[in-house]
């Protein structure tokens, strides 16, 4: 659709074609200049717009490497204050003909990101309406980055498990080695100091529910 | 003969923190604050703080003197205590194997979402490309990415649980990774628990309290904090509200499992107890209210975010219909440009009305998310929003797996102190070995949980598995303790470990107050239960980028029912073994040596 709160035709350089007749092989382009940079934003004027047509035929010249586009082959109309704007390619020999929609989209994709650079926008901040994106492929590297983490953790845990349990395993082996040696001691001296030892382990805590019950039992 | 020493904790700090690394669990970050948003904010707190005194703090002491007594693991104790109701603690161990099951599964998301954040740019914070590299991904487009990332990359759910595919690799993996940290915490028993119980119960406050500097100064915070605590009374009058405090004390204080018995039984004899239970139960409390205020400043973060962005939206849809230059549409005078523009061009205004987004502050605010949705995809949104987000993820994430481990010790160790406990199994199997089968069980049967249909049978245990069985088991435990057993009986015991008897409060509270609120609350479950009708989970559908309610199949009502029956019929069923047992046994001697003397 077409909003017309100010019309600013620019003289067409060539008086054959007039972009709002042709605008079936036009794109429409929007900046947001000031969303885009804020402080360090700069104003638009008639040397931004010469800027303008000379990347679009820079972007033409190198799609079609015969032709030799001029900037007086990028006619623009309908400039607004927003900044947005309509452009048309016309054919260097024949400038009453434009150049199809297609062959400037893909002119446009393929130097997408130079013609962003030298306005220092980007995609979303220098819009052509009808030509999307081509997004950035992102980087896939060879091992996704969260095995690798994984690996280190899970090393590092199989190391403690081990070493836990070989700990535990050696200390084990060296108590079964040191009770051997006394316990050939304790037969020799009969079953006194078994006994003794049995009643200062209770004493240490191990609680002999046996006794406790019966007391229960009584009181009921 | 060292066998036979019990094992114990090195000093009673190392109980204190283990209790307090079993009870501050996930559940204090993601269904208080949830709670809190429901039920009228700071309001919210009075019934919260009523129910502590009353149910949760008695109930608690109560568990520990009976580990502490007993010095056994729950079946041991409860069988000392009455024969009969030994099946109280056999209940208690196979709620715990439920849990055990499904709560390390938290922890594999969190180790995933934390080795994910080790990448410059977080994977959740933009869509993947779809295949011609025009746009993003159509099922990312409808969500939000970290949905997308949520329940596509991490679950790769399935659309019902009637489709359950094959097990996610990442998943399977990381839960493999969290069952072996467990293993290396527990191998060694109490001696290794305690020395972990240290960072585990002491690392998360000091996450907490970063993330509380981090979030209050975030913009757009102070309207989180300050939605959460202008209290809304009103809500007192509902009595769903006082339903949920005295249910989150409850669940939250981690009762009925058999943990704090476990975990008591390991303490000298002497050990103050009752104390450390007021402590323990007033830290719970205050790390709830503490995480509630860091999860509602980085709920009003998120929401001026979301705010603020849907109000660009429509200035540049201002901007971009109209053809104004960029500067004369502020975020401030959008409101005044609105009714302007409708006053100048209501055709052109009346074509753009249905693009146009009505932001409101308010509603987003409103949005109360708890549960996994809270904890993985509200607060990775919020995340990958503030500056350094991959520093700030992997501290978050680090945090829940610390919450989720320390938990994971207690249900862990409510398994194994019974089955220690065992004589049968202490002297065949050797502490580690015991401990790795536990392990390696409950790993292999984790496995399901790792398939596509996974997340749909954890929300079904995580609903039905330890809900309704806990309510029965500590009702059923604390009229044993206080009528079966007597509270006499209990007193005498608490004097002879303590020193001196339990004062009115306690006597009252475990005689009365608490049983009458535990089965009120057991009837109010039963009553929902009964009205809700069929069981139905929420599905994800990838059309439509969100969650859709479904019922569930009948297997999958079949299986609800058998967690029930499984923990709550143990309770009848050994009352029924150890009746038979006591009959079939034989007469005693003294009866036929007088038999003999009469010479009848």
């Amino acid at each position: 659709m077409f909003p017309l709160l100010l019309l600013l035709c620019l003289p067409p350089a060539l008086a054959a074609v007039d972009c709002n007749t042709e605008y079936k092989n036009g794109y429409q382009v929007r900046l947001s200049i000031k969303t885009a940079l804020g402080d360090q934003a700069y104003d638009w004027n008639e040397s931004e717009m010469f800027l303008f047509r000379a990347t679009i035929a820079f972007a033409m010249r190198k799609f079609n490497k015969t032709e030799a586009y001029e900037v007086s082959n990028i006619v623009v109309c309908n400039q607004t204050p927003r900044v947005s704007f309509w452009f048309i390619v016309t054919s260097p020999e024949d400038p009453a003909q434009a150049i199809s929609k297609n062959i400037v989209e893909q002119a446009v994709r393929e130097s997408r990101n130079r013609i962003n650079n030298a306005f220092l926008l980007t995609d979303k901040s220098l819009e052509f309406l009808g030509i999307p994106p081509t997004l950035a492929a992102p980087i896939i590297p060879a091992t996704p980055p969260w095995l690798i983490v994984f690996g280190v953790v899970i090393g590092a845990v199989c190391a403690g498990i081990v070493a836990l349990l070989v700990t535990s395993f050696v200390k084990r082996r060296r108590e079964k080695k040191a009770k051997v040696v006394p316990e050939e001691e304790d037969q020799a001296k009969g079953t006194d100091k078994a006994v003794t030892g049995e009643t200062f382990e209770d004493r240490n805590g191990v609680y002999n529910l046996g006794f406790a019950d019966d007391d229960r039992f009584t009181q009921l | 003969m060292e066998k036979d020493e019990r094992p114990s904790w090195d000093n009673p700090m190392q109980f204190v923190l283990a209790c307090v690394s079993y009870a501050v669990g996930l559940g204090n970050v993601w269904r208080f604050p949830y709670l809190c948003q429901m039920h009228g904010g700071g309001g919210f707190m009075i019934p919260y703080m009523i129910m502590l005194v009353l149910e949760g703090i008695p109930l608690f002491s109560m568990e520990l003197a009976i580990g502490q007594k007993m010095r056994m693991g729950s079946i041991g104790a409860w069988t000392a205590i009455n024969p009969y109701l030994g099946g109280v603690g056999i209940a208690s161990v196979i709620t715990s194997l439920y849990l055990c099951l499904y709560y390390n599964v938290i922890n594999a998301w969190s180790f995933w979402y934390l080795f994910h954040s080790f990448q410059s740019v977080l994977p959740w914070a933009t869509c993947p490309l779809n295949s011609n590299q025009t746009g993003y991904l159509e099922e990312c487009e409808v969500a939000t990415p970290t949905q997308y990332f949520f329940y596509r990359e991490t679950l790769n759910i399935s659309s019902s649980i009637d489709d359950s595919g094959g097990v996610h690799m990442g998943q399977a993996l990381c839960l493999v990774l969290a069952w072996m940290i467990v293993y290396l915490f527990i191998v060694k028993g109490v001696k290794s628990t305690g020395k972990v119980v240290y960072f585990t119960a002491t690392f998360p406050y000091l996450v907490l309290f970063i993330y509380l500097i981090r979030g209050v100064t975030l913009h757009g915070a102070m309207n989180g904090v300050k939605y959460m605590f202008t209290p809304k009374l009103e809500q007192l009058a509902n009595p769903q509200t006082w339903i949920n405090a005295a249910t989150q004390i409850f669940f939250s204080l981690g009762l009925g499992f058999g943990s704090l018995i476990a975990f008591a039984s390991y303490n000298q004899y002497h050990n103050n107890f009752e104390r450390q239970a007021v402590i323990v139960s007033l830290i719970n409390s205050g790390t709830s209210v503490f995480a509630s205020i860091v999860t509602f400043s980085i709920y009003g973060f998120k929401a001026t975010f979301n705010y603020e962005s849907c109000l660009e939206r429509v200035r540049l849809l201002l901007l971009n219909t109209f053809d104004m230059a960029e500067d004369t549409i502020s975020l401030d005078n959008i409101d005044y440009w609105i009714s302007e523009l409708n006053r100048t061009h209501p055709d052109q205004f009346a074509s753009l009305a249905p693009k146009l987004d009505t932001c409101d502050l308010e509603a987003e605010l409103d949005t109360a998310v708890e549960g996994t949705g809270l904890a993985f995809i509200v607060y990775s949104e919020a995340i990958k929003n503030m500056p350094a987000s991959q520093f700030w993820s992997v501290l978050y994430f680090s945090m829940l797996l610390l919450l989720g481990m320390g938990s994971m010790l207690g249900n862990v160790t409510a398994i194994i102190t019974p089955l220690r406990d065992f004589k049968v199994l202490a002297r065949n199997f050797s502490n580690e070995t015991l401990n790795g089968l536990v392990c390696l069980f409950c790993l292999l049967l984790g496995l399901g949980f790792t398939t596509r249909s996974g997340n749909y049978w954890f929300t079904m245990f995580n609903e039905y598995g330890a809900t309704f069985s806990l309510l029965f088991i500590v009702l059923i435990e604390v009229v044993t303790v206080s009528y079966i057993y007597g509270l006499k009986r209990f007193e005498k015991d608490i004097e002879d470990m303590l020193g001196h008897r339990p004062n009115w409060y306690w006597k009252i509270m475990w005689a009365v107050v608490s049983p009458v609120l535990l089965i009120s609350l057991f009837i109010f479950y039963i009553v929902d239960y009964i009205r809700g009708g069929t069981p139905t989970y929420q599905a994800w559908n990838p059309d439509l980028g969100k969650s859709v309610v479904m019922e569930y199949p009948w297997y999958g009502q079949a299986f609800i029912a058998l967690l029930l029956a499984t923990s709550v019929c143990c309770v009848p069923a050994t009352a029924l073994y150890a009746f038979c047992k006591k009959k079939q046994k034989p007469v005693p001697s003294h009866e036929h040596t007088v038999s003999a003397i009469s010479g009848l």
